[in-house]
């Protein structure tokens, strides 16, 4: 619009006089910097929040790929949620085995609950290198069509070479057959220790046992296989061994006292 | 002097104008191996001295020959050793029986030649190989094929696990040669070893074929750990449960690769250079005062997780590729310290980092290597502030 | 400027190209480039980035104050940053959990700022959006050749596709580990610059000093 006259100047809109202040004075700087944090902030925010439910959707599908796989039960044709649905999360109390109930399975967050002095306990003997270790974990059923417990999936972590290894075992509903082991998140070296992502090395725990008939826990990754059978060894990575020794160590230590051994006995005395 | 009066008749044909003038580097190169070069510098800065580039090369060379004879052996020894209990099998075991020379491991002949038919494979790949790459780069710059590169594939070949895979030779010294030389200019103004940066890049690129158990003897189903790995898992307090008492050691007779197992013939070599002063000893102190002191300083902090902590120092020099990276590597002019003061300082840098890598880092047991060309590359700042200091000192005095 | 615009997007893929000629964002370039598919959406973020934050500060770039006009510029990129790595992380997890923190070093990311500091604040708007876009095309076509490289020797396929059969496969080729390791990128973005310089005298630079040589009397 053509202006009226010369003395209605400050008449002109707001923004119109700062923009026709000199660039570089005081208030015409204060004045970019302020407007432009302020769309800044709004631009950024706008995306973060109109995207997140959608980035939600992917953590969870993320992590619901992983214990399809490790069930064995990843089809990526199929939907996940929908393939998903037929597993149970319960929140899991390790030392006594029973399912602890003032949690909600859906909402949990083990990772939270392990660095949470209410919920974890800083390990004293800790061969898997965790530093705590949460009292409750959650961990997922899958039932066969007829009701009856088919699998039984269980978190586990615990330190490699350079990393952490995140992972799921799954075993069988005797709690002694292991039907897969699948790490999610690690950051070994590649070519060697990340090679516990490779499938051949994967297969190789299906059908090991982890404790023989007297309650012994002899399931091993090693070289050479125990003198109590081929049954109880997975072989080592080759070339990797520290990441190898890692796996063994936190397998080990999961399966134990310290880990999931009161639960497995409630599922091995058909208690679940 | 019919070979002579050859090469005085063919050279016009090599020199600048000729028919073949691209190629005078390779002329050059045969010429100057086997005569004295014509043409010696003359020009105003240099001092002259009876010892010239081809005569340094040729005496590490010669240097090296303890090792490889006792590196043969060793080589034929394990691997005869092996076949005593897993079998023979492969075309070496084909032509050694077809010699009739059996595979007796208490026939240091029979040790010997079995070793030569893993030795030699590796070390033509690595000449013929390397040579290509030399020969290449030295027609295009137009500068002159020289010893040096004797010496590169003579130690290159002597690093190897006698299983290595030769076309894995063959990429590891044409890495070595190119970038770990050729980019930077050539002989002289190369930084890293070349040897050992082909051999850096191998290990990197395949450690299941250059790290383990089942490399160092190259016999189907035999097993057996370096002394520095069983270290690492068990203490050396154990070394002697698996055999290896630290007279083996130093005499070599141990897992490990082709030239580095013996103790005794790299000190041999390492005598043969300090006396010709073509090693610079304050090079060799530095790198002894830094080990012994690193690793002692370990042993008094202990640990009780990591058994490499208790090893003492007299284990670190005989094990794994100390005694040969002392001897040939650490004392090699080009990629040292240049200065008195920095020769020391450099010295005991690698000295101190291969005890470091092997004790603390939890996935090398061997260091040396590492150390060495981790020295090569600080070996410059070194010189710089050595020079530094120098010149501030003097501008003091004179001030 | 006398560029064409066509010169504007051009320039940057070979004879000005950001990584091999001015040898910046380096540090992205080892990190993500272990696999094609990684290397393309980086290439596709950056390009974007560039692109756009060249043509906003170009559009502000005459009421930008000088004392806060690095900060101004970082506030852009960061923003158009920020909503591209929401963007991922939405609609390519899997590519956003590789990239991981590297889509949040485009902020630091020396190309992006050396555009908006040496282009965008004399140019106009449209001329400063091609050539954000040339440069991250240039920064992308070397990422993309090194991902190439480090991708099927380092691991035998391309794309995630299979097309060297690897040893722990059941098949014939031994994998280069190292391309798999960071530092394998600095050799060949080494060797792409020798490749260029050779094929480009022109891109070599002056020496800095001049050996002297001496004729033998």
């Amino acid at each position: 619009m053509p202006e009226q006259n010369g003395q209605n100047e400050p008449q002109k809109g707001l923004i119109r006089r700062f923009l026709d202040l000199p660039t570089d004075s005081v208030p015409k700087t204060l004045f970019v910097a302020v407007s432009l944090c302020l769309v800044a902030s709004m631009v950024v925010s706008a995306a973060a929040v109109s995207l997140r439910p959608i980035q939600q959707v992917n953590a969870l599908r993320d992590k619901q790929i992983n214990i399809l796989q490790v069930a064995g039960r990843y089809d990526p044709q199929a939907n996940v949620t929908e393939a998903f649905s037929v597993f149970e999360p319960h929140v899991l109390e390790l030392a006594t085995g029973e399912f602890a109930d003032q949690f909600d399975a859906a909402t949990f967050d083990d990772l939270a609950a392990a660095s949470d002095p209410e919920t974890s306990i800083a390990l004293q003997d800790d061969p898997a290198s965790i530093g705590r270790q949460s009292k409750f974990v959650t961990i997922y059923l899958l039932r066969n069509d007829d009701g009856s417990l088919d699998k039984v999936i269980l978190p586990l972590h615990g330190y490699g070479l350079w990393s952490t290894l995140y992972g799921f075992i799954s075993l069988e509903a005797n709690g002694n057959d292991i039907y897969g082991l699948q790490f999610y998140q690690h950051a070994e070296t590649p070519g060697l220790g990340a090679e516990v992502d490779n499938p051949r090395w994967k297969a190789l725990w299906q059908g090991k046992k982890l404790a023989d008939d007297s309650g012994n826990l002899l399931i091993t990754v090693a070289k050479t296989a125990p003198p109590q059978g081929e049954e109880y060894h997975v072989d080592a990575l080759a070339g990797a061994t520290l990441t190898s020794v890692g796996v063994d160590n936190l397998v080990r230590f999961w399966m134990g006292e310290a880990g999931y051994a009161p639960f497995l006995a409630k599922l091995q005395a058909g208690e679940i | 002097m019919g070979l002579r009066s050859f090469f005085d008749r063919v050279e016009p044909y090599f020199a600048k104008g000729g028919k073949y003038e691209k190629l005078f580097p390779v002329y050059e190169m045969v010429e100057s191996f086997l005569y004295t070069p014509k043409t010696v510098t003359t020009a105003a800065p240099h001092a002259r001295s009876y010892i010239d580039m081809k005569r340094i090369m040729t005496y590490v060379v010669i240097a090296t020959i303890p090792c490889i004879l006792v590196g043969l052996y060793n080589v034929g020894f394990q691997v005869n050793s092996a076949i005593a209990t897993y079998g023979a099998s492969g075309w070496r075991a084909w032509i050694i029986e077809a010699l009739g020379i059996g595979f007796n491991p208490a026939n240091p002949f029979a040790n010997v030649m079995h070793g030569l038919m893993y030795f030699l494979p590796i070390y033509i790949t690595t000449l013929v190989v390397g040579g290509i790459w030399e020969v290449i780069f030295a027609t295009v710059r137009g500068h002159e094929v020289n010893e040096g590169f004797l010496v590169t594939s003579m130690l290159y070949a002597l690093i190897l696990p006698a299983s290595a895979p030769l076309w894995q030779v063959a990429l590891g010294i044409s890495f070595g040669v190119v970038i770990g030389k050729e980019v930077f200019g050539g002989t002289g103004k190369n930084f890293l070893n070349p040897a050992l940066t082909g051999r850096a890049f191998l290990y990197f690129a395949y450690p299941a074929q250059m790290s383990g158990d089942t490399i160092w003897t190259p016999v189907d189903g035999f097993s057996g750990a370096t002394a520095l790995s069983i270290t690492a898992s068990e203490g050396y307090q154990d070394l002697a449960a698996n055999g290896i008492s630290w007279m083996e050691a130093f005499f070599g007779t141990i897992q490990g690769s082709i030239g580095e197992t013996s103790a005794l013939a790299c000190l041999i070599g390492l005598a043969f250079l300090l006396i010709t002063k073509i090693a610079n000893w304050r090079l060799v102190v530095g790198c002894l005062a830094g080990t012994i002191f690193f690793s002692t300083l370990l042993n008094l902090i202990g640990s009780d997780t990591n058994p490499m902590f208790a090893m003492p120092w007299y284990w670190h020099l005989v094990l794994g590729g100390y005694a040969f990276g002392l001897a040939f590597m650490v004392t090699e002019p080009v990629s040292a310290s240049h200065t008195n003061l920095g020769r020391y300082i450099y010295g005991a840098l690698i000295g101190f980092m291969v005890v470091m890598i092997r004790v603390i880092n939890p996935a090398f047991p061997e260091g040396m290597m590492l150390a060495i060309l981790f020295g090569n590359v600080f070996a410059p700042l070194i010189d710089y502030f050595v020079v530094q200091a120098n010149i501030k000192r003097r501008a003091k005095r004179n001030a | 400027m006398a560029q064409t615009k066509r010169q504007m997007l051009i320039d940057p893929l070979v004879d000005n190209n950001p990584i091999t000629l001015q040898v910046l964002g380096i540090c992205s370039a080892l990190a993500v480039t272990s696999s094609l598919q990684v290397s393309f959406v980086m290439a596709i973020a950056v390009t974007l980035v560039t692109g756009f934050s060249s043509m906003f500060i170009s559009m502000l770039r005459n009421h930008i104050p000088g004392s806060i006009r690095i900060i101004v510029q970082m506030v852009i990129i960061a923003s158009l940053v920020i909503i591209v790595d929401q963007v991922l992380k939405a609609y390519a997890y899997e590519i956003s959990k590789t990239l991981s923190v590297f889509v949040g070093l485009i902020i630091t990311n020396c190309i992006v700022m050396g555009r908006a500091e040496a282009f965008a604040m004399k140019n106009p708007p449209v001329a400063s959006f091609i050539d954000g876009v040339g440069n991250g095309l240039g920064y992308g076509l070397i990422l993309m050749l090194v991902g190439f490289i480090r991708e099927l020797f380092g691991a035998g396929s391309l794309f995630g596709i299979n097309i060297l059969q690897t040893v722990n496969n059941g098949g014939w080729y031994v994998p280069n580990g190292m391309l798999l390791l960071p530092p394998s990128a600095f050799f060949i973005i080494g060797l792409l610059i020798w490749a260029f310089r050779t094929w480009k005298p022109e891109q070599v630079e002056e020496p800095e000093y001049k050996i002297q040589v001496v004729d033998a009397h």
